[in-house]
């Protein structure tokens, strides 16, 4: 039976188990939507109506960053893609599985500047795994096919699929390949065995080890390998921001969050490690600060699935080329048990003077205003550190890294590589589709919030029961730390009014509040988290309160400042 | 220290290669000096030659980096000594008397070239061989007046 290349699309998407798909109709793909008339009807799709497709890309990576499966969207030719582009490079950077499918003008006039043309293929190389134009509808089915399995496997990454009108049109016989191999795409999984008995050899002859825990952790869901491996070393861990929920935060070896607004311990002792094993982390600048002062004492283990990624930026000793879960199970055979009592003491010593110092004061104050890290900490009480947690870009988002303590497996989604304002809302609509069962929670500054705030819309239509909570502290707040520690508090262009949250969620049809005293807190939280649908919180807080410790770049990791 | 490598990179003939491991030179700011790609033995698959002057430590991460491209099979590095380089020349030298046709004809046969094209006005030399003996005829036709000289960018094989 033949059928349209269109109806072949949303044929793929059903044997790649496509539940949902996040999107926006327009003229170069309208046959796509035509031919999900039926399969919306009938819920075989459904398929989100974004305001944005910028929202939809976001989303789209909530989703792939839950679930492991590419979160799909659908866009109209010109602006319908290039309004997707940020999210796809966002994608790209953190290693998140994605499906982009848009529609393109119709063949004969491709080249020609035709109505709503933009060359995305050419656009997109860049940002993208892969991409593919398709002209043919009898390409359709084999196309689709490598694209998730492009996306889905090796290091993830978003692809792109761009598909001509006529294409769309045209009648085909539709086949699904049942599986993929390319020749050329073959990720290594398997660690080289002799590499491992190399490294073991390493980690049992440390005396300081630390271990480096990154996404890919995460994207191979290896957490309980990780734990397992941790445990039977009696290694401590440190975490990338992207790593951070792989190990419960109270877990005796979880020794903080790297970086520059990192934990003090982390920081300050990576360059007294003898050892040091990182797993799928990329030793982004973030991470090492000053290169050249960087674990310059300790013997160096990367294991990581992109060969890419080796000897990059950090020059590994020790080089391993594997999915992290099948590497930390053969780590954990070949290592020996053992203890780091001493160790582990000095990163608690750090610890207690970082809570002197910075924690104890934002997050429990008794006068001034309500304090970023004091909401995060109340959200974290409060939830138990349960929820799935979604951070746009700035303060709030280091904050809340720092002060939320998760305790499940793959709960915390923030944009790391890119740093894109506007994800958080979006991405954690994505993140509850995927989640239902879960509690998900946007946390979002005044500024971020803006880039995206037309998805309130979306969750209302939706009734989708996201829990957003806006940090509004009249400034860009994160830019303004700069311009007060590196600018001379030349505050240039921070001052950033807002609409009146409230009123604008009310008015796109949201449960909202607005809480400004420290007493209402609890009580603005425990309501919030208590609505039975969507529900956004305003909570005003300092206006110049800044993120500490943190490493100014250029600066070595152990240069971190706690003041 | 800067030095000059061929990066052979064998990849599945599919539209888009070309223009990721241009832009994955762009990226790293390399200049390409010569690029040259066709089909190779086995079918469906095509070799780039690229010719970059970078530093060692470079031109290996853009090595791995290839590797990213989907449909890369397979990336060499090598240098000079590793190779067995080619190149193509044709120079469209002036030659309006008799006495200079004959001088240029025995300059570019000694050369181990050879005229392909006769005009009134001009002669076409064709030359294969490496860098240096294409440079070589080039100097040595410089006095007569070179109207178009073009070069076809370094193929090679393995040692
Ligand atoms: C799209 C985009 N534009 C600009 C920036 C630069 N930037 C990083 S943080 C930040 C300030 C964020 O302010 P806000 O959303 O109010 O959060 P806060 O830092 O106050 O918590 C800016 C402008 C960015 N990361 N992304």
């Amino acid at each position: 039976m033949k059928i349209s290349g269109s109806q072949a699309v949303l044929e793929s998407l059903l044997q790649e188990n496509v539940e949902v798909i996040f999107g926006y109709p327009g003229g170069a793909i309208m046959p796509v939507y035509d031919a999900l008339y039926d399969y919306t009807n009938d819920g075989r799709i459904k398929h989100v109506l974004v305001r944005h497709e910028q929202g939809a890309g976001h989303a789209a990576e909530g989703y792939g960053r839950m679930t492991g499966n590419p979160g799909v969207c659908l866009v109209t030719s010109g602006p319908g893609a290039t309004n997707l582009v940020t999210a796809i490079a966002d994608a790209m950077m953190d290693s998140v599985p994605m499906v982009c499918i848009s529609g393109q003008v119709h063949s004969g006039v491709i080249g020609t500047d035709a109505f709503q043309e933009a060359d995305v293929i050419g656009i997109t190389a860049p940002v993208t795994k892969w991409n593919y134009q398709i002209t043919k509808a009898s390409e359709i089915p084999e196309v689709m096919a490598k694209a998730f399995h492009i996306a889905r496997t090796g290091r993830p990454g978003p692809v792109l699929i761009d598909i001509t009108k006529d294409a769309q049109f045209e009648m085909m016989d539709f086949s699904y390949p049942e599986d993929i191999s390319l020749q050329s795409y073959q990720p290594t999984t398997e660690p080289h065995q002799r590499q491992i008995e190399i490294a073991a050899r390493y980690l049992n002859n440390a005396e300081r080890p630390l271990i480096l825990v990154g996404q890919g952790v995460q994207i191979a869901k290896a957490q309980k390998e990780l734990q397992a491996f941790l445990e039977k070393g009696d290694f401590p861990a440190a975490f990338t921001l992207h790593g951070l929920s792989a190990l419960h935060s109270g877990h005796p070896l979880h020794v903080g969050f790297l970086g520059m607004h990192g934990n003090y311990a982390p920081n300050m002792l990576s360059n007294k490690a003898d050892a040091v094993l990182a797993i799928g982390m990329r030793f982004d600048d973030r991470v090492t600060g000053r290169l050249s002062d960087y674990l310059n004492d300790a013997t160096v283990i990367h294991i990581d699935i992109d060969p890419a990624e080796l000897n990059k930026n950090v020059p590994a000793d020790v080089p391993i080329v594997a999915d992290a879960k099948i590497a930390l199970q053969s780590l954990t055979k070949a290592i020996r048990k053992n203890t780091h009592t001493n160790w582990i003491r000095e990163f608690k010593k750090l610890y207690e003077v970082e809570k002197k110092q910075v924690i104890d004061g934002v997050t429990h104050p008794k006068t001034g205003e309500i304090t970023m890290a004091e909401a995060v900490t109340l959200l974290s009480e409060l939830t138990k550190g349960e929820a799935v947690v979604v951070s746009d870009v700035g303060q709030h988002q280091m904050v809340t890294a720092r002060y939320y303590r998760f305790s499940r497996p793959n709960s915390w989604i923030s944009s790391g590589g890119m740093g894109t304002m506007g994800f958080g809302l979006p991405a954690a609509m994505g993140a509850k589709f995927a989640r239902p069962d879960q509690e998900v929670i946007s946390i979002s500054g005044d500024g971020g919030i803006q880039m995206n705030i037309q998805e309130f819309t979306t969750l209302a239509q939706e009734q989708l029961p996201v829990k957003v909570i806006i940090l509004n502290n009249g400034f860009l707040g994160m830019v303004r730390q700069w311009q007060q520690l590196f600018f001379e508090k030349r505050y240039s262009m921070v001052n950033i009014q807002s609409p009146d949250f409230v009123t604008v969620a009310k008015g796109c049809g949201l449960e909202a509040d607005r809480v400004v005293a420290r007493i209402d807190l609890k009580k603005a939280l425990q309501k919030m988290l208590d609505h039975n649908g969507p529900y956004v919180l305003e909570i005003k807080v300092e206006q110049e309160e800044n993120v500490f410790p943190m490493i100014p770049t250029g600066s070595s990791v152990d240069e971190v400042r706690l003041a | 220290m800067k030095q000059r490598y061929t990066i052979t990179a064998i990849a599945e003939n599919k539209p888009g290669v070309l223009y990721r491991i241009a832009d994955l030179l762009l990226r790293r700011k390399i200049n390409i000096e010569s690029l040259t790609v066709s089909e190779i033995e086995h079918k469906g698959m095509s070799r780039f030659t690229i010719v970059v002057d970078a530093e060692r430590d470079l031109v290996e991460k853009i090595g791995k980096q290839l590797y990213r491209i989907i449909e890369m099979t397979k990336v060499i590095e090598s240098t000079d000594d590793e190779l067995v380089p080619r190149e193509i020349a044709l120079i469209k030298v002036t030659a309006k008397t008799k006495e200079k046709r004959e001088e240029i004809e025995q300059l570019v046969r000694l050369s181990k070239g050879r005229i392909i094209h006769i005009d009134k006005n001009y002669l076409v030399a064709e030359i294969t061989g490496d860098e240096k003996e294409i440079d070589k005829l080039d100097e040595l036709l410089q006095p007569f007046g070179i109207k178009e000289i073009v070069r076809s960018g370094r193929i090679a094989v393995f040692k």
